[in-house]
């Protein structure tokens, strides 16, 4: 009887499911979350900020040549797409942890079986995937710019030296040919991707910070700090060991510097293609493993920090 | 945590600056800026370099520089391409708007500015040009393949400083590099050809163009031939055949039956005194 009636009744608490040590759903569910909280801070708006600095530098009028005038929108444009990058990463990592915690978000996610690697990881995505988009849409600007310039240039200068009449085929092709070096190139699209590679280390030094901060105005200095020196530590080391004569304290300080501060200023390689040098495809790929390093070390430092927190 | 920091640090170390040098070869990555760069920078840029602006500065300066020119500030110009050609080495056309501005521009607004006195026009004509050649050897030093800094750089020589000499020497170099125009070797048998002691060697220089073919043939060509043959007094069956393109050439020979007024008679004078005789 005793038997009949337990089997027939369900057990009043269900076995609890195993739950898996990690779960890429579980980040992409909380990515998306991400995505969305950024879309309704109306983070996007500062592409139009972006379209007005390119659409009045592809207007300056300068007494220069086509090819010039292609160099300076590009540099400036992707100079400015890298900016918006690195500092929208900052201020958009520096945000979340704290704003979850306000708005009492935090504590139901965490009462989930979620591990927090999933939480952070979830979050550094998130950034990721608003960052991502931001530079696809930013270069899509330049991109129109760039082209409408380049195409307005060539067919002026085909016009010009046609009129003229003392120029050959070969002559026009070279001169249409120069004004092309400086146009709108495939390899462009490395450009944006070094600027996200520098973005995705910024926003991992800031979820790192963001762990153990107590403000997010505290997070966002420290980051804007430490993205600085670490921009500078090359190029401001020799000066320093220079003006100190090599004395040794400043020399341990630059090595100290260069230890814990990633070097930022590797990222600059996206200056050299806009500038129109060749691409090394081999460097980029290792800059591409240098940044997956930087990502994995600092979420496991913020998950060392994260996981024996008290919330 | 400081540890995993510290020994992460250790182990990117040695890559970051292997491939720092790898990127600085490659030309995708700018060495850093010369030390007097960051004395002679303001605080922005100083603070927009160190922040990985390069770039934004690089351009914000030209743009200054535009205001420079336009103002006719040529001192200030020159700080400001100081600064930019330090930021940006490699960027070619900083190179040549330099040289342009200081040895072309600033130079014609001392021929003409009337506020100065004329001894001090001239020391500062003298001053810019100067001035523009130091940019433009600087720019070689980091370019050597340019071409369009040493084009910028002779037509100061040759349009500024009336120096056959050095304008053919800037000519000579820049035969042979990959974007060199067709005319930098006539150029340089012109501007050699007019150099004091160098009238043999251009005259050779020249003959071998001379011989290269009819696409060659022409009139500048030929005249500084021509000139040439004066000067060092060449025998005539070793002269060329050309005619001197600055002489007026011989009116026809009129035709013996064409009569004033252009009236042109079927008969020549000859035929008609047999026939009257």
């Amino acid at each position: 009887m005793n038997a009949e009636s337990t089997a027939s009744n369900p057990p009043l608490r269900a076995a609890a499911r195993p739950v898996p040590l990690f779960s890429p759903g579980r980040v992409a569910t909380i990515a998306s979350g991400t995505v969305t909280q950024l879309v309704r801070m109306k983070t996007f708006y500062f592409l139009l900020a972006f379209a007005l600095v390119v659409v009045a530098v592809g207007n300056f009028n300068l007494p220069a040549t086509p090819a010039k005038e292609l160099s300076m929108i590009k540099k400036v444009s992707f100079g400015t797409m890298d900016l918006f990058a690195w500092l929208f990463a900052i201020v958009a990592t520096a945000l979340l942890i704290p704003r979850d915690q306000e708005d009492r978000t935090l504590y139901t996610i965490l009462s989930k079986p979620v591990r927090r690697i999933e939480y952070l990881l979830g979050k550094l995505c998130g950034v990721l995937v608003v960052v991502g988009v931001s530079l696809v849409i930013m270069y899509g600007i330049c991109a129109t710019m760039i082209g409408a310039r380049e195409s307005l240039f060539v067919s002026a200068e085909i016009e010009a030296m046609a009129a003229n009449g003392g120029y050959s085929q070969e002559q026009i092709d070279e001169q249409v040919g120069l004004i092309r070096q400086q146009g709108l190139r495939p390899e462009l699209g490395l450009a944006v991707l070094a600027s996200f590679l520098k973005a995705a280390v910024v926003a991992a030094v800031t979820i790192f910070l963001s762990t153990f901060a107590s403000s997010s105005l505290f997070t966002i200095i420290v980051s804007i700090l430490i993205f600085l020196i670490g921009h500078a530590h090359t190029m401001a080391s020799s000066f320093w060991l220079h003006s100190s004569d090599n004395s040794l304290f400043v020399q341990m300080l630059v090595k100290v510097v260069k230890i814990l501060i990633p070097d930022f200023q590797l990222y600059s390689f996206s200056e050299g293609i806009v500038q129109g040098e060749a691409v090394a495809y081999a460097l980029v790929g290792q800059m591409g493993l240098v940044t997956a390093g930087y990502l994995v070390v600092f979420l496991l430092l913020s998950l060392l920090v994260f996981v024996d927190k008290e919330f | 945590m400081l540890v995993l920091l510290a020994l992460f640090g250790l182990v990117r170390g040695p890559v970051e600056d292997r491939l720092r040098e790898e990127l600085v070869a490659s030309k995708l990555l700018t060495p850093p800026p010369a030390q007097g760069a960051f004395e002679q920078m303001g605080q922005s840029a100083l603070m927009g370099t160190l922040g990985g602006l390069r770039s934004l500065v690089a351009t914000f300066l030209t743009l200054e520089a535009f205001d420079h020119f336009s103002s006719k500030s040529w001192d200030d110009l020159r700080q400001s391409y100081q600064i930019i050609t330090a930021l940006e080495p490699r960027d070619e056309t900083h190179w040549v708007s330099v040289v342009w501005h200081l040895g072309i521009n600033a130079t014609a607004n001392m021929e003409t500015d009337e506020r100065l006195p004329a001894f001090e026009r001239k020391r500062r004509f003298k001053e810019y040009a100067f001035q523009a050649i130091e940019f433009a050897e600087r720019g070689i030093e980091q370019l050597p393949e340019s071409s369009a800094i040493r084009i910028q750089l002779a037509e100061v020589y040759r349009e500024k400083l009336k120096d056959d000499c050095a304008t053919a020497r800037v000519y000579g170099d820049i035969i042979g590099l990959p974007d060199a125009p067709g005319y930098a070797r006539r150029f340089h048998g012109y501007f050699m050809a007019r150099c004091p002691g160098k009238e043999k060697e251009a005259y050779a220089y020249l003959m071998a163009l001379y011989r290269e073919g009819e696409q060659q043939h022409l009139p500048t060509l030929i005249k500084e031939i021509k000139n040439l043959e004066e000067k060092l007094d060449i025998p005539g069956p070793r002269r060329i055949p050309d005619a001197d393109p600055d002489r007026p050439k011989k009116a026809p020979k009129r035709p013996p039956n064409l009569l004033p007024g252009d009236i042109l008679i079927p008969f020549t004078r000859e035929d008609l005194r047999r026939i009257h005789g």
